[in-house]
């Protein structure tokens, strides 16, 4: 009976695909049920992390993925998400620039770098190393900049300076070109 | 009845995931630092590992062998990744205290293992049973190694900002080391140690 064997052998193959189906089914009903709810967490993250970066901050603007900080109705700055290529994935890092030259602080939003090592590229010691660096100095002491690399995790470290610069670099363009 | 409670029962002492059976200690290990991260990181493997062993119980005498593996791990990431969206949308302090533990909980050693030796030769309601007493062992052993090092390493103790009390000296002076990775394995190896000695636990 070949047919009988045939699908007796296709049958594992059937049934991972139905499980494999049935999980992406869920996993794209529970991705529509948290979305909004996740954007927004990440939304008042990014607002409290604002507020580090420029403590006088009395409202901001979001446009063209660039955040206007303004200070009782003065410019006080801007804001920008970088996304570094870390060892463990993205590295989402906020910027906060004083003006078109000046970095005025940095801040890690989220990772997924290795506990200990590379995920102290959140910690004060390296994100307070970029305030008041001039764009052109973020890079590793090594290669000529202003910053430290962390000891044991120089690849993200690498990935969190080339984002800030790069990034800062492109934005401070488009706001000229704005202007 | 009696099965069941005998099923749940063996989670606790005699078959306790991380001093008998020694499994899922990464994350034991990560997560012990505090009793908020304990209660936390045990939600999530109870309610992965409830799913797990019901689905797998559920569906054991269909999956062929030859498929068994992939199919579990299929079953066990899409659990974690529901609880690691819901635990973001509507818990984003714990999501971020357990970090990349909560999605690891796919590679837990205790919920491949209870799926591999458990549930999938066994029926729904004993792999019920197995699911909720590995859950409690592992609860226990976590609240006993974060309890001690939460002390000591803080000098204090607080759960979810409710604060219970402060040491004498240790609360200006904490032993950081605890908090640590060292103390971890120091505190895991200790008690484990103790639990032999005294008997509670044989290794099987």
């Amino acid at each position: 009976m070949p047919a009988k064997d045939a699908l007796k052998k296709a049958f594992p193959v059937i049934l991972l695909t139905v499980v494999v189906a049935i999980s992406v089914t869920l996993l794209t009903f529970t991705d529509r049920l948290t979305r909004d709810k996740i954007e927004y967490q990440k939304e008042q993250k990014i607002q409290s992390m604002l507020f580090e970066i420029f403590p006088n901050m009395s409202r901001y603007d979001f446009e063209n993925d660039i955040y206007t900080i303004y200070s009782d109705g003065a410019k006080i700055g801007y804001a920008f998400l970088a996304v570094g290529k870390g060892y463990g994935g993205d590295i989402d890092i906020l910027v906060g620039l004083e003006d078109e030259t000046t970095i005025k602080g940095i801040s890690i939003v989220s990772h997924s770098e290795t506990p200990g090592l590379g995920s102290r590229i959140t910690e004060s010691f390296f994100t307070d190393q970029f305030a008041g660096l001039s764009i052109d100095e973020v890079a590793l002491k090594r290669n000529g900049g202003e910053v430290d690399a962390i000891t044991g995790s120089t690849i993200s470290s690498r990935a969190v300076i080339n984002a800030v610069r790069d990034t800062a670099m492109e934005k401070v363009k488009l706001l000229e070109e704005s202007e | 009845m009696g099965k069941f409670i005998k099923e749940f029962a063996k989670g606790l002492i005699i078959s306790n995931p991380v001093f008998v059976l020694a499994l899922g200690l990464c994350p034991t290990l990560a997560v012990s630092t505090s009793i908020d991260n304990a209660l936390g990181m045990t939600l999530a493997v109870l309610i992965v590992l409830l799913g797990a062993n019901v689905i797998i119980a559920a569906i054991r005498n269909f999956v062929p062998s030859i498929t068994r593996i992939p199919i579990f791990i299929v079953i066990i990431a899409s659990l974690v990744t529901v609880v690691n969206l819901i635990f973001q949308a509507n818990f984003p302090d714990l999501h971020e205290a357990l970090g990349i533990f909560l999605p690891l909980v796919v590679v837990n050693c205790i919920i491949l293992a209870r799926a591999e030796a458990f549930a999938s030769k066994n029926p729904i309601v004993s792999s019920l049973a197995d699911a909720l007493g590995i859950t409690v062992g592992f609860m226990l052993a976590l609240l006993m190694i974060s309890f001690i090092r939460q002390t000591l390493g803080t000098g204090s103790l607080s759960v979810f900002g409710f604060h219970f009390f402060t040491l004498p000296i240790l609360g200006k002076n904490p032993i950081a080391m605890f908090i640590l990775p060292p103390g971890a394995f120091l505190i895991i190896g200790l008690l484990m140690a103790l639990f032999r000695r005294m008997g509670v636990m044989k290794s099987e």
